[in-house]
């Protein structure tokens, strides 16, 4: 058994050590120079602005974070008041209600998107003149 | 091809002499293309990935640290290069399963010829999981040196012949007819 596992090793290794070789196209030293000059003249990528980014970012995942949790604890309240005043009460009218309360806060959410888009806008520009 | 010569081109680079990688194009064009082309059986393939090894090459020749032979790091960065774009455009792969056997090894020509058996076996390696292939496909371009194809893989040894000895054994159950025509011969 170890002689017939040996003879197919051998096999293996005859068989697979003989792979033909290919020689490389007589272009291809040329391309891979060309390719080469070719990054080496390219200007540096400009490094993300992470210093310039942070303050914004830190501003809008704070604004997000702060407008779920306000969402949610709506939602929560809402529940609660609507589960003592009427147990049987469906969740078409739950979802009603919270869409009256959006609408009516939609002025304040809306000066508020005005307000994040205006910053984001101004921050962007900043960043695309390059002026710090 | 000398160590010394690859030291000597890279340090000429690194202080701005771009035309001094052309030496080391010229030096591991050949060695980089036959690799690309031992993963991929595809020589307008093998050529790009080789490209795309050089320029990698020329990116990171700063990261070279010279305890290594140059060339050691340069097939460590290919075989990584290589194995990662397979992964992203995979070979179209038989399987094992589908591997032609010969219908009768008895026949009086042998069944199938030994070209065809040579394939079939070229095929079945292709075929294998990728970490089986990988470490097949580096022990035989490295002219079967464990050590060396340990270091392209970036692998311990110990791993890269537990891969080749499993690796062998898929290949010896699913090709068992073929491998067995020498021995009859023999017998």
């Amino acid at each position: 058994m170890r002689r017939l596992i040996r003879h197919d090793e051998d096999e293996i290794n005859r068989i697979l050590s003989r792979e033909d070789e290919i020689l490389p196209s007589s272009g291809f030293a040329v391309s891979v120079m060309d390719a080469v000059r070719r990054e080496a003249a390219a200007p540096p990528p400009i490094p993300f602005p992470w210093k310039r980014a942070l303050p914004g970012l830190v501003v809008g995942g704070l604004t997000l974070i702060l407008g779920l949790v306000t969402g949610v604890m709506a939602i929560v309240q809402l529940g609660r008041a609507s589960t003592t005043a009427q147990l049987s009460i469906s969740l078409t009218s739950v979802l009603t209600t919270v869409f009256q309360r959006t609408m009516e806060s939609a002025a304040s959410w809306t000066v508020l998107a005005l307000l994040v888009t205006f910053v984001s806008v101004k921050l962007s520009m900043r960043l695309a003149s390059g002026r710090g | 091809m000398s160590p010394n010569d690859d030291q000597a081109d890279v340090e000429r680079v690194l202080a701005g002499d771009i035309s001094a990688f052309e030496g080391i194009v010229r030096r591991w064009q050949g060695p980089l293309i036959n690799l690309a082309y031992r993963f991929c059986h595809d020589r307008g393939r093998a050529e790009e990935m080789a490209q795309e090894a050089f320029l990698r090459a020329y990116r990171g020749l700063g990261q070279w640290r010279k305890d290594a032979v140059f060339s050691t790091w340069l097939f460590a960065l290919a075989t990584n290069l290589y194995r990662s774009e397979l992964r992203r455009i995979p070979l179209r792969i038989v399987s094992l399963d589908d591997i032609a056997e010969p219908a009768d090894t008895h026949a009086s020509d042998g069944g199938l010829e030994e070209q065809d058996r040579n394939l079939a076996v070229r095929r079945a390696v292709g075929a294998l999981p990728a970490k089986y292939r990988e470490a097949m496909i580096l022990f035989y371009f490295h002219d079967m040196d464990v050590t060396n194809a340990a270091r392209s893989l970036g692998l311990p040894e110990g791993t890269v012949k537990a891969r080749l000895f499993r690796g062998r054994e898929i290949l010896r159950s699913k090709l068992p007819q073929m491998l067995a025509v020498p021995r009859l011969k023999e017998a």
